[in-house]
Formats: structure tokens, C-alpha cells, sequence
């Protein structure tokens, strides 16, 4: 559905993307993550045609986008992080604007209009004034607006910043019934646990390229691969860690309360293989688990330029 | 225009609001009571000395054309300056970008709407307007003239308060820049000719004359022409022959010296609205330009 290849913007001296690479595949509900700078807003600005790139390609629904950018233009919806109002519109006013803009009129727009307010939950509120909804009223409003034309793709940038959690829950939901439809969604948030929650694939952008993507499976399987071991044992602590040191995929061991957690280089075999020696060797084994990583956990690590740190890649 | 969504949101928006019917009832108000003035005041002399001064009626619509004018040169601006930056301030720019709206279609829709909404304005107090044909002298051509005068105007005005609505970020400053650029167009190109035909006027004083040769009139050349974009001039040269067989205070003639039977001042009221239409569409041209997110950028 998307299809970006070497994009790269530069603003005076500073790189904002630097060959940005990344593709969605239709019907993918994907989290496009990074810290404050990384080139987020950059890459949608130009596949939404308000900037153009330096150099690169993209590509919607398999049109050129920067070639046809007017043809383009029916293929997504787009959502920015200012909701972009008329406050002193009527909501059902509101939503036939942009219906117009998109040469929709008459009874065609209305009925969009209606549906569209529907599936957001707004229905009740067709004719209060904008201005008079509330934050995530706003954003549910922006959302069904940036459907109205029945876009391919929909490109949401931070959607969800500043609402309160039933507002999130209810924009998640909406969302992910979206996707069940068949439409493409691309999203940039900050909030990792919720693009957890929420993607089926993720893309994590860093100083202008994506430095990791892929589907939430893999991305949350290679954290989980990099966490710590923690064990359990009910007695014998000392032999336990006698028989640990002598694994070579053991690189650490800590003592935390009355866990003793390891370092852990290995796939589940070398895991069960160590479990099993332990078992073996008499010891009583209350607990064995791989710490749960989590989105956060590797936006961290991936974006953390320290040096001496752990880095994933997408190599790894 | 009617299909033009953003045309068709203003006037929502316009006609939801107590301000227009308010400025219109005001301002007709204000032009009523005049008139009504004006007749009193003319059928009291009647009584009195037995004789009527058509000329007060004249004075009537001098002050209604001017006073329309004044609104439409200087009310305009604030329509339409506001417009652009406006968008950019609410977010919904970019959001209109990314539609099927075309730069030109907003400019057009924005621009439109805001000449609409005065020249419904002059439309209303026409009927005034028009106390003066029940005794002559200006006629139904003189005020299709006038009418085009306004048109104009609307248009240079509003399109110079869109170029800079256009051209920045923030409504104030782009206020303050039409405005700026108004008075520069209005009373620079004044300052301009009458410091010129004042510097003209020392040299020909200081001037030696042979015996039997008559000292010519001051002029100010070719910066004359400057006047061509000067709406004011236009108008005062409109009302000027309507009203005063030519005399105006702030006619252009005196500017020409002894030329004053050349091309340029018997065709200048045409001339000066050819080159302020071209003006316009330039300046429109430009605004729909500098809209255009990509404008500049190389892909």
C-alpha cells in the first residue's frame, strides 16, 4: 500500500530523513515510533504531499505520489497532531465541507457524512458546534473527516496525545475496526504501550532511516530473546550459580530479592537445555522466564546513542 | 463560485452572524438620515428664498460614493488579510492542501466572499444612491462607472490583503504589511508627484525667460504614470467629472502642466482601471503562488 525508498530532506545543514526506507503492506495497522527529531512528521509530511524530498520515492497504492501528487490525494486520509478546526461550524457542517472539497455533494455527502459520524460515535452530536466538542470528540471528529473521501491509507500523526484514557480507548477501538475493514493505517505516537496494544507492525525511525521494523511478533520476540533469565530456586542458590557460570551462553549473573537473573545469550533450545541441566543436577527450580520486553524496553535501547550500551539491530 | 466549498463556508459562517445584517442596517442608516437631512434642508431654502440648489443633491452622492469608497479601500484589507493566516493559525491549511482544493480555489473562495460581502454593502445603499436621479445630471452611466470603480478597488484591496495573508504566518503582521503597502500605493504616489511638481515648479521660478516667451507650467513627467495604480486617483477623477466638471482636490491634472490635453489624462479613468485590474490578477497570481506548499522546492 505504501512504499517509501531512499527518502532523504534536508533542512539547511540537518539531515531530517536520511535515506528513509519503509513499507506497509495493505490492511497493516502500523506504529511508526521515534524520539523527538527522528523525521516522523518529515516522512508524512511528504507522503502526504505537503513537502517534497530531497530524493527518494514513494509510492501509494502503486501511483507515484510525488509524480501524481493530485491523483494521490483520493488515496489517503490524513489526521495531523492539531486537529486542524473550524470551531465555528456545525459538526455535520464540518464533515460536508470536506466532503465537498473532495467534490462530494448533495445526498451522497450527507449519507457518508451520517455514517462516517456513526462509526466514530458522534451521531448525538451532529449539531452541536465544533467548538463546543470535546478533546477526543475533536479527534474522533478529525478522524471520520480524514475518512470521508473512503481513503486506501490513513496516516495519523500522534492521535492520540493529550486524551484522557476512555477517549484512547475508544480512538483505539475505532481504529482497530478500521483495520478490520481493510484499511491501511499508519500511526506515529509516542505512547509505545498503546502501538503494542494496537499494530500489527511497527517501524522504529531514528536520525532519518528506520533502524527496525517488522511485524509486532518479531519486534516484541527480539526484545523478549535480549532480556535477562530470571530463575527461581527454592533452596541450593550457590550450587545454581556454580552450574550457571559453567554455560557459555550465561554472560551475567545478579542476584535480585530472590531471583538470581542471567544474562542470557541463547534461543529457547540453549534455554530449555539449561533448565534441564539444573533439573538434572538436583536443583529445585521454582521459576524460570525470560523478563517480558516490551516496546519501550527496545525504543530505549535502539535510540539510546550512549556508548557501552546494548544496541539491536535489525541484523540481530 | 457557488461549488467553491470554502466560498460556501464563509457564507455560512457570514450568514449565521448578527455583523453583517448590523453593518448594513448602520451604515444605511447613517446614509438615510443624511438623506433625509439633505432634503430638509432643501426644501427649507425653497421655502425660505424660493430657489433650489441641485448641487446639494450632488453633495449627496459624492458623500455616499466616497464614503463607500473609503469603506471598500480600507475595509477590504481587514476582510481578506486575516484570511489566509487565519487558516495557517487554525491548522486547517494543510488539512485543505491535502483535499482536492487547489491553491487558487481557496484564494478564489476567500477573495470572493470578502468583495461579496461589501459590495452587498454598496448594492444596499443604492437606493440612496439613487435620490439623485430624480433631479439629474448624474445618470445611469455614471453610476455603472462608479459601480465598476468599486469593483475594482474590491479586488486590488482584498487581493493585496491575501498576497501577504499568503505570503506569512501571522495574521498581525500581515495586516500591518497591507496596510503599510495601501498607504504607500495611496499616498506615496501623492507624496511622490506633488514633490516632484513642486521641485519642477523652483526650476522653472529660477528659470530665465526670453522676451515674449511664457513660462510653462509645471509638471511632474513621467512619474505621473505612478498615479495609474493609486485607486484614489481614479476615484476622485470619476467623481470629479460627475460632480465638478473635473475639479477635484485630489485631482491628477495639475500634475500634467501644459500636457493637460494628452492621451493619458483624457483616457486615464480606463486606463488607470486596465492597469488595476492587470494589478489584481497579478497580485492574485502571486498569492495563489506563494499558497503553494511546494512552491519552491526542487524534487
Amino acid at each position: 500500500m505504501l512504499k517509501i525508498h531512499g527518502l532523504k530532506k534536508k533542512f539547511g545543514n540537518f539531515h531530517a530523513l536520511n535515506g528513509l526506507d519503509m513499507e506497509i503492506e495493505e490492511g497493516a495497522l502500523y506504529g511508526f515510533v521515534g524520539p523527538n527529531g527522528a523525521g516522523k512528521t518529515t516522512a508524512i509530511r511528504i507522503l502526504t504531499g505537503l513537502l517534497l524530498p530531497d530524493e527518494g520515492t514513494v509510492e501509494i497504492a502503486g501511483k507515484d505520489a510525488l509524480k501524481y501528487r493530485e491523483e494521490v490525494k483520493t488515496e489517503f486520509g490524513y489526521v495531523p497532531d492539531e486537529f486542524g478546526m473550524y470551531d465555528n461550524l456545525k459538526v455535520w457542517e464540518y464533515m460536508e465541507f470536506f466532503a465537498s472539497c473532495y467534490g462530494m455533494t448533495g445526498l451522497v455527502a450527507r449519507n457518508r457524512c451520517a455514517e462516517l459520524l456513526e462509526q466514530v460515535r458522534l451521531s448525538d452530536r451532529t449539531d452541536a458546534f465544533v467548538d463546543s466538542l470535546s478533546r477526543g470528540m475533536k479527534q474522533r471528529l478529525c478522524l471520520a473527516r480524514a475518512l470521508i473521501h473512503d481513503p486506501k491509507l490513513l496516516v495519523l500523526d500522534e492521535p492520540t496525545s493529550g486524551m484522557d484514557p476512555r477517549n484512547r480507548m475508544e480512538f483505539k477501538a475505532v481504529l482497530k475496526e478500521l483495520c478490520a475493514e481493510g484499511k491501511t493505517i499508519l500511526v506515529s505516537s509516542h505512547i509505545l504501550s498503546e502501538l503494542s496494544q494496537m499494530c500489527t507492525d511497527i517501524g522504529i525511525i531514528d536520525a532519518g532511516k528506520i533502524v527496525l521494523s517488522g511485524s509486532m511478533w518479531e519486534i516484541l520476540q527480539k526484545v523478549n530473546d535480549s532480556n535477562p533469565l530470571l530463575i527461581k530456586v527454592f533452596d541450593r542458590r550457590e550450587e545454581a550459580i556454580r552450574l550457571l557460570r559453567q554455560d557459555p551462553a550465561v554472560k551475567t549473573i545478579a542476584i535480585r530479592d530472590s531471583d538470581i537473573v542471567v544474562q542470557f545469550h541463547g534461543g529457547q533450545e540453549e534455554e530449555a537445555y539449561l533448565l534441564k541441566n539444573m533439573v538434572d543436577a538436583g536443583i529445585p527450580v521454582s521459576g524460570f522466564i525470560r523478563e517480558q520486553g516490551d516496546l519501550e524496553s527496545i525504543f530505549m535501547q535502539i535510540t539510546n546513542r550512549e556508548k557501552g550500551k546494548v544496541v539491536l539491530t535489525s541484523e540481530e | 463560485m457557488k461549488n467553491n466549498p470554502v466560498y460556501r463556508r464563509e457564507m455560512t459562517v457570514r450568514s449565521r452572524s448578527l455583523r453583517m445584517p448590523l453593518i448594513i442596517f448602520a451604515f444605511n442608516g447613517v446614509l438615510a438620515l443624511a438623506a433625509l437631512l439633505n432634503m430638509y434642508q432643501t426644501i427649507a431654502q425653497v421655502r425660505s428664498s424660493s430657489t433650489i440648489q441641485y448641487s446639494t443633491f450632488l453633495d449627496l452622492y459624492a458623500f455616499v460614493a466616497t464614503l463607500e469608497f473609503l469603506l471598500l479601500m480600507f475595509i477590504m484589507p481587514a476582510l481578506t488579510s486575516g484570511s489566509i493566516s487565519g487558516e495557517r493559525e487554525r491548522q486547517t491549511l494543510e488539512l485543505l492542501f491535502t483535499t482536492k482544493m487547489s491553491p487558487s480555489d481557496i484564494i478564489m473562495g476567500k477573495l470572493l466572499s470578502a468583495v461579496e460581502q461589501l459590495l452587498i454593502l454598496v448594492v444596499s445603499s443604492l437606493p440612496i444612491v439613487l435620490l439623485t436621479f430624480v433631479y439629474g445630471s448624474v445618470d445611469f452611466r455614471d453610476l455603472c462607472l462608479l459601480l465598476i470603480c468599486f469593483t475594482v478597488v474590491a479586488f486590488y484591496a482584498g487581493g493585496i490583503g491575501i498576497l501577504f495573508s499568503s505570503l506569512l504566518r501571522k495574521s498581525t503582521f500581515s495586516n500591518v504589511c497591507t496596510y503599510g503597502v495601501l498607504l504607500f500605493v495611496v499616498v506615496g504616489t501623492y507624496m511622490l508627484n506633488i514633490f516632484l511638481l513642486n521641485l519642477n515648479q523652483i526650476q522653472i521660478g529660477n528659470m530665465v525667460l526670453q522676451p515674449g516667451m511664457e513660462r510653462p507650467m509645471a509638471d511632474t513627467g513621467l512619474a505621473v504614470m505612478t498615479l495609474l495604480i493609486n485607486p484614489v486617483a481614479t476615484f476622485a477623477e470619476i467623481l470629479g467629472n460627475q460632480v465638478s466638471g473635473g475639479a477635484s482636490i485630489l485631482s491628477i491634472r495639475s500634475f500634467f502642466g501644459s500636457n493637460n490635453g494628452s492621451f493619458l489624462i483624457r483616457y486615464w479613468i480606463p486606463l488607470s482601471l486596465a492597469v488595476q485590474s492587470a494589478v489584481s490578477f497579478v497580485i492574485i497570481r502571486s498569492a495563489v503562488y506563494c499558497l503553494n506548499p511546494v512552491k519552491n522546492e526542487k524534487k
